[in-house]
């Protein structure tokens, strides 16, 4: 159980470094309001995220503020809802992280890959 | 997309022990927190308006100026509790699972904290900067018409004047500099280019904070210089401009001492939450 309390410490932080990025990418398709971000982040991950709810709404706001996404209160099912959007400069965000992950996790993978213990030539 | 009740959601663990320990939990209490054992069963709204309620108490000044990430967060709740509705929970469970999932109201407003410091910077570096260029013509149309030992300094030739005036000049020089300086930083750490810097969340308030002081400096220090004319050439002065500079600086001087002390209030607790997290 040690293993995997360790794993899912090592998931929450790795996560929230790539907050950012995640949540441009659940915007990509369509625009949506907090809680069905936070919806399509558990079943967009198989429910493996699962981020305290209430954290997500900081970090939208703070996509906000960097002009990655727009948000605009709209009224649905008696419900008034803060709806983002992404903007063209988040997803030419989008891009740059994606390009970043991929680097990143192409050398990690390269890094943690087993080696073939090599025979001692002498 | 399916909804949040799902039986793969964690964060969903509602024992009949904590219920039954919420219902004898006295009502008034302050520090129940969401999802703590002893969480009180109340009704769905009043469950919930407590929770906003515990978040708003952690965020710096007023509640009304928060009344936009309430009513978000409502919504979310709302939204939240109707998932664990339509999986089958009652009413009163599903409140609880919809706070418990929001999280504790602490990391909430945790949360916002860097966000909020973050606009009320760029608020008064914005307003500083704006306002500084506008009160330095009302200075220098007081200059301009006043008697001739004060129209040098507009054109730089400090020396040339008398001693102290012309080190009182210097010094709102420098202040002024320091204003739009540290009002630059702050306008540019808290815009579209802060995901690009390196900056820390305490930097925005900092720079609002002394360029805010730096504003206090140059408007105490005009309204010094204005005294000391006053008191040694009042008939040099022309009496329209410069009632209206003075005006202005005292207004100006007063806000940002205000803001100035409010941003760092702001350092603070973005200090406190950063060594608590």
């Amino acid at each position: 159980m040690m293993c995997s309390v360790a794993w899912l410490h090592m998931r929450a932080e790795t996560l929230k470094g790539h907050l950012d990025g995640i949540l441009l990418a659940v915007l990509e398709p369509d625009p949506l309001h907090g809680y069905a971000i936070m919806e399509a982040l558990r079943v967009r991950s198989g429910g493996q995220v699962d981020l305290p709810t209430g954290t997500v709404y900081p970090a939208l706001h703070r996509l906000e503020r960097a002009g990655l996404v727009a948000a605009i209160w709209s009224q649905a099912g008696g419900r008034r809802r803060r709806v983002y959007t992404l903007t063209p400069a988040g997803r030419r965000a989008l891009d740059t992280e994606r390009g970043t992950w991929r680097d990143f996790s192409a050398v990690v993978s390269a890094l943690l890959r087993p080696v073939p213990l090599a025979v001692n030539p002498s | 997309m399916s909804g949040p009740g799902g039986p793969t959601v964690p964060g969903l663990r509602i024992t009949g022990e904590k219920r039954s320990r919420g219902l004898a939990a006295p009502r008034g209490r302050p520090a129940a927190r969401a999802g703590a054992p002893g969480m009180p069963v109340l009704p769905s709204g009043q469950a919930v308006e407590r929770y906003l309620a515990e978040v708003t108490a952690r965020l710096p000044g007023p509640a009304k100026a928060h009344s936009g990430i309430v009513a978000e967060l409502r919504s979310g709740l709302l939204d939240a509790m109707d998932g664990y509705l339509s999986a089958g929970l009652p009413p009163a469970e599903a409140v609880v699972a919809a706070i418990r999932e929001f999280g504790d109201p602490g990391l909430v407003a945790g949360g916002f904290l860097p966000e909020i410091a973050a606009s009320h910077a760029r608020r008064v570096a914005i307003v500083l900067l704006i306002s500084g260029p506008l009160v330095g013509l009302l200075w220098l149309a007081t200059a301009v018409t006043s008697h001739p030992a004060i129209r040098i300094a507009v054109f730089w030739q400090w020396t040339t004047l008398p001693a102290s005036l012309g080190a009182g000049v210097q010094l709102v020089a420098v202040a002024v500099a320091l204003t739009a300086s540290a009002g630059a930083v702050g306008i540019i750490v808290t815009g579209r280019l802060s995901r690009q810097l390196p900056a820390r969340p305490r930097c925005a308030p900092l720079a609002a904070a002394i360029a805010a002081f730096g504003a206090v400096g140059a408007d105490g220090l005009g309204l010094l210089l204005l005294t000391a004319e006053l008191a040694a050439a009042p008939a040099g002065l022309s009496p329209l401009p410069a009632g209206a500079a003075a005006a202005a600086s005292a207004a100006r001087l007063l806000l940002a001492k205000r803001a100035a002390y409010r941003c760092l209030a702001m350092r603070a607790s973005l200090t406190a939450s950063a060594t608590s997290a």
